[in-house]
């Protein structure tokens, strides 16, 4: 089952730190968002492998806009 | 032990599954189950029980009888219910599957569930409320469990007014019964459910966990809170850096023999930036609530303040002390905020803290800022207690952005290359002055600064110090 990642608020994409195809574990680290001063980790529910990097490093994203999807 | 677990799965296997003997008997003690009435074709089932050997009343629906649809007669065993659970000071609790209003029966049955909710009203704040939906609850029986306190959905549980082949021949959406009303949607979508369950047994351990921190909430056992771990370790070492504050919060909580704390989350998957449940500390029942900075930065926004504004308004009503745990940068800004209502529901965050009576301890973890630090249970709007742990802020904003504000010329007329050093020059001289914790505490609004490992004794100290309140008000699903 494919997990859609989306962004819960306007934020910057500070780092990206998965690449394409990529295993990943509950809990895992997938971005940094930097928004309201902080910096938001967006952590994985549920492990799997990473089929779409939707966005980059520098990126401004919207709430709601799409970041990954991990099956 | 439930009675169903002491009986024989011979015994278990040939009953139909919908029968509410059978569901009475998973929720409730071995051996307690009285009914209040004898069985009929009502749809409905009531009866006394015990959890953990506290009085109970529970109805619960009867889908061997026309899918459990409600009529007079059905709805008339509910209200009886409801106002024995009231006359005997006792929690109730509602098991659902039905399939709404009786519709041979005609106004009748419409009459017969406004009583219902009229009971249910009459009884709220008074006595708790608990629903566990097991299956269906359409139409007029989805406001059923919504008019009470606590809603525990299991896996077939379905709630909607309207259902799909309505919503299709009206507006053209195409959806199953699960995807409008299931667990998904009521979970994280709408808010609607407390505690998604992962099977119908779980749903009723669910009903029981929480049924018996609110039956019997105990008291403070300041002897088993002397020791406690070291938080601070669960804080990242960068201020800026967002954490899940849950592991704190167990942290803070009593656990059992295996080391699980005991903490049932509310409405864990919406509004996540702000934690809300139940738990025990020194053996008595607290409310937690807490700011989750890994959630939308831990910002306290429209739909988390109307939340946390729900459950102070409960835990009020049943004389459930607070605990409230704050890390917020602000109200999350945007058109989207402003337009949806953050104003008038973050208006009835400030409401419930300003008009509870229960002991509630503010303690800050990091940073409280703005119009935000005021809702989280400020010394104001009248907090018991407020703790701060050591290097916390509690300020209008961050020091750089206040100064930023308050010397904006200074800045702009200062070159480019040295304006990022003087304003960090200003902001250490504005910290001293505004931003630190030393200035709310010699002001009164800042108790004392703890340590994160005496956090568990002297949060329990103060709530157990405290007079126990208790507000005089309804329970409103806010």
């Amino acid at each position: 089952m494919a997990e859609e990642i989306r962004a819960e608020m306007v934020a910057n994409v500070l780092t990206v730190d998965v690449s394409d195809g990529q295993q990943v574990d509950d809990g895992e680290s997938l971005f940094v968002l930097e928004s309201m001063k902080m910096e938001i980790p967006v952590l994985v529910e549920a492990g799997g492998r990473v089929s779409r990097i939707a966005v980059n490093e520098g990126d401004v994203v919207q709430e709601g806009d799409l970041l990954a999807v991990v099956e | 032990m439930t009675a169903l677990a002491a009986r024989p799965d011979s015994e278990r296997a040939e009953q139909d599954p919908r029968d509410p003997q059978l569901r009475l008997e998973q929720l409730l003690d071995e051996g307690s189950v009285a009914p209040l009435h004898p069985r009929d074709a009502s749809g409905v089932y009531a009866v006394r029980g015990r959890i953990d050997g506290a009085k109970v009343i529970v109805y619960c629906s009867d889908a061997t009888k026309k899918g459990g649809a409600l009529g007079s007669e059905g709805c008339g065993h509910i209200v009886e219910a409801i106002d024995t659970a009231v006359r005997e000071r006792c929690p109730v609790i509602g098991v659902w599957h039905s399939g709404g209003a009786r519709i041979p029966e005609g106004v009748e049955s419409l009459d017969g569930m406004g009583q219902m909710f009229a009971a249910m009203i009459r009884a709220s704040g008074k006595v708790p409320q608990i629903s566990v939906v097991v299956g269906p609850a359409a139409g007029g029986a989805a406001y059923g469990p919504a008019l009470t306190d606590l809603v525990i959905m299991a896996p077939d549980g379905r709630v909607f007014v309207t259902g799909p082949d309505v919503v299709r021949s009206v507006t053209g959406e195409e959806i199953d019964q699960e995807g409008l009303g299931g667990t998904e949607a009521h979970g994280s979508k709408s808010g609607v459910v407390h505690v998604v369950a992962r099977d119908e047994p779980d749903a009723y351990v669910r009903a029981r966990h929480l049924t018996g921190m609110l039956a019997q909430p105990g008291l403070f056992d300041l002897a088993s809170v002397q020791t406690g771990s070291d938080l601070r370790m669960l804080l990242p070492e960068t201020a800026r850096r967002a954490y899940d504050v849950k592991p704190v919060i167990r942290g803070i909580l009593d656990t059992d023999e295996f080391g699980t704390a005991d903490f049932e989350e509310l409405q864990a998957r919406w509004a996540p930036n702000m934690v809300t449940g139940l738990g025990r500390l020194g053996g008595r029942t607290v409310g937690v609530l807490a700011n989750n900075p890994l959630r939308k930065g831990g910002c306290l926004d429209s739909l988390s303040a109307e939340k946390a504004a729900r459950f102070v308004r409960m835990c009020d009503s049943f004389g459930v002390p607070l605990l409230v745990m704050v890390d917020v940068p602000g109200y999350l800004p945007g058109v989207g905020q402003e337009w949806g209502g953050v104003v008038r529901r973050g208006a009835k965050l400030l409401h419930a803290f300003g008009e509870a009576s229960v002991p509630r301890v503010t303690l800050v973890l990091r940073k409280s800022y703005g119009g935000a630090y005021i809702a989280m249970n400020a010394r104001s709007l009248g907090a018991t207690t407020v703790f701060t742990w050591p290097e916390a802020e509690v300020a209008v904003m961050g020091a750089k952005a206040a100064v930023g504000v308050i010397h904006r010329k200074t800045l702009a007329a200062t070159p480019e290359e040295e304006r990022e050093a003087l304003q960090d020059k200003l902001a250490e001289e504005h910290q001293k002055v505004a931003g630190g914790v030393d200035r709310a505490q010699s002001i009164g609004v800042v108790d004392e600064v703890i340590e994160p490992k005496e956090t568990r004794r002297r949060v329990a100290e103060a709530l157990a110090a405290a007079p126990a309140g208790r507000g005089h008000h309804g329970n409103i699903p806010l």
